[in-house]
């Protein structure tokens, strides 16, 4: 078991996350925010405007002219696409070069960020409906919590494999036992350190227990991302030591309302994407350790 | 030794005794190997889904994303390559499920079942399988030899 002033001790020991998706988050949630805001908290990052340049022009995006400034990105994007892609900007600048604990190389664990990201969003769209705003950056933001727990994760190696690979035991299942609490609880409290937005926050910390959430709070992002996390292992975007033993909620599926053809309809649209986005990752980074 | 990567929605053949075909991270998705020992030469498909049907685009673009279109394939870039349909020995992993009572979110066991069906109709024979499961499994073919290894939980077994 660990405590809550270890991990807390932990989070703080993170390196600082890039402040420009707080900023914007901020700007978003103000509803008032137009292109100069947007630009005046882009432009003096040069990290983060080629990141957004680069990512932006990407083909998953659709863009049918390339983009060269900060300002064109955010005027043909929009505002909460600009959003999304600053947090992947920022995302991308920040994963360590392993996760401890989960076995998973940087490369592994950004597939499974953008796997989640992307398949949320087409599975949103496959609805009929528009995605949900921040759905990407949600699915995107899924798993921060492992970034601190891996390290906790890999001083307990032995009873955790226990659980999964002798007990049967889902990988949520052995941090809870074995820990006591969780990558997506600490994934909250890292999310509250970055300040990432209230919609964000709950998907990171309800996406293993879909029909748990509160009410109050919109289950639509929430149910996307944990179906989208459940296609994404089983396809294999970022293979870790949990491998397939993760908890699927029927309820949250059932209330996607995505027949099994919609949704592999879904997932065979979605490997483009997630190969584009990902710069095709060396499929080797993705079991590396199995 | 050449390691020789088929990504995920790819099926690879070689005749070339210093490659090893490797795929990594089957989990729903159903790996097929075939060998034959006799021309010395060997093939690996890494399909996504069962049927074609369910995006004729994707699967013109990428047939080694389907089962129904990808397995034939696979079995034509061998015998292009000079292998005799009686001479192969095939194996198949993958298929694994995730934790769901409800069953709903059966992908794997459709991947199995279809190639299953079409073995059947085609009088292919299995010769050995590590399928189903929670697991995740990466899977070695060698050309040379027809050696097929699985790595999954940690441990690496002969198949």
């Amino acid at each position: 078991m660990i405590s809550a002033a270890e991990v807390a001790v932990r989070i703080k020991r993170l390196p600082i996350f890039p402040e420009a998706p707080a900023r914007l988050a901020a700007l978003l949630a103000q509803g008032s925010s137009g292109v100069d805001e947007f630009e005046k908290v882009i432009k003096p990052d040069p990290g983060l405007t080629a990141n957004l340049l680069r990512l932006a022009n990407s083909a998953y995006f659709g863009l049918t002219r390339r983009i060269a400034s900060a300002r064109e990105a955010i005027t043909i994007l929009g505002l909460k696409r600009v959003y999304d892609v600053a947090s992947m900007a920022a995302m991308q600048g920040f994963l360590p070069a392993r996760l401890p604990g989960y076995e998973l190389s940087s490369d592994g664990y950004w597939q499974h960020c953008v796997a989640v990201a992307c398949l949320a969003e087409n599975m949103a769209r496959a609805g009929g409906a528009h995605a949900p705003a921040l759905v990407f950056t949600a699915g995107l933001m899924h798993d921060i919590g492992k970034l601190v727990l891996g390290e906790f994760l890999a001083l307990h190696a032995a009873p955790i494999l226990e659980k999964l690979r002798h007990d049967g035991v889902s990988l949520i299942g052995a941090e809870r036992e074995i820990l006591g609490v969780d990558h997506s609880e600490v994934g909250a409290e890292v999310a509250f350190v970055w300040k990432l937005p209230d919609a964000v926050v709950s998907v990171i910390r309800w996406h293993h227990d879909p029909s748990k959430v509160p009410e109050g709070v919109d289950r639509s992002c929430v149910d996307l991302v944990h179906v989208a996390d459940a296609l994404a292992h089983s396809f294999g975007f970022g293979a870790d030591i949990g491998e397939l033993r993760r908890p699927l909620d029927a309820q949250a599926f059932d209330r996607l309302k995505l027949a099994v053809p919609a949704l592999e309809l879904v997932a065979a649209g979605s490997l483009a994407d997630i190969e584009s986005l990902t710069g095709l990752a060396k499929a080797s980074d993705r079991g590396d350790k199995l | 030794m050449k390691l020789v990567t088929v990504d995920i929605a790819d099926s690879r053949v070689s005749a070339d005794p210093d490659v090893t075909l490797v795929t990594y991270a089957l989990g729903s998705c159903i790996g097929v190997m075939a060998y034959d020992p006799v021309r010395v030469a060997a093939g690996m498909i890494h399909y996504m889904l069962p049927l074609s049907e369910t995006s004729p685009d994707k699967a013109k673009a990428r047939p080694a994303m389907f089962a129904d279109v990808g397995i034939p394939l696979l079995f034509h870039s061998l015998y292009a390559l000079g292998c005799d349909k009686k001479n192969l020995i095939v194996k198949v992993a993958g298929g694994g499920t995730m934790h769901d009572e409800s069953g709903r979110f059966a992908i794997g066991q459709r991947n199995y079942t279809i190639l299953r069906k079409m073995f059947w109709k085609t009088g292919v024979v299995i010769s050995a399988e590590d399928v189903g499961g929670s697991k995740s499994r990466t899977v070695r073919l060698a050309v040379a030899t027809g050696r097929c290894t699985i790595t999954s939980s940690g441990e690496e077994v002969e198949l």
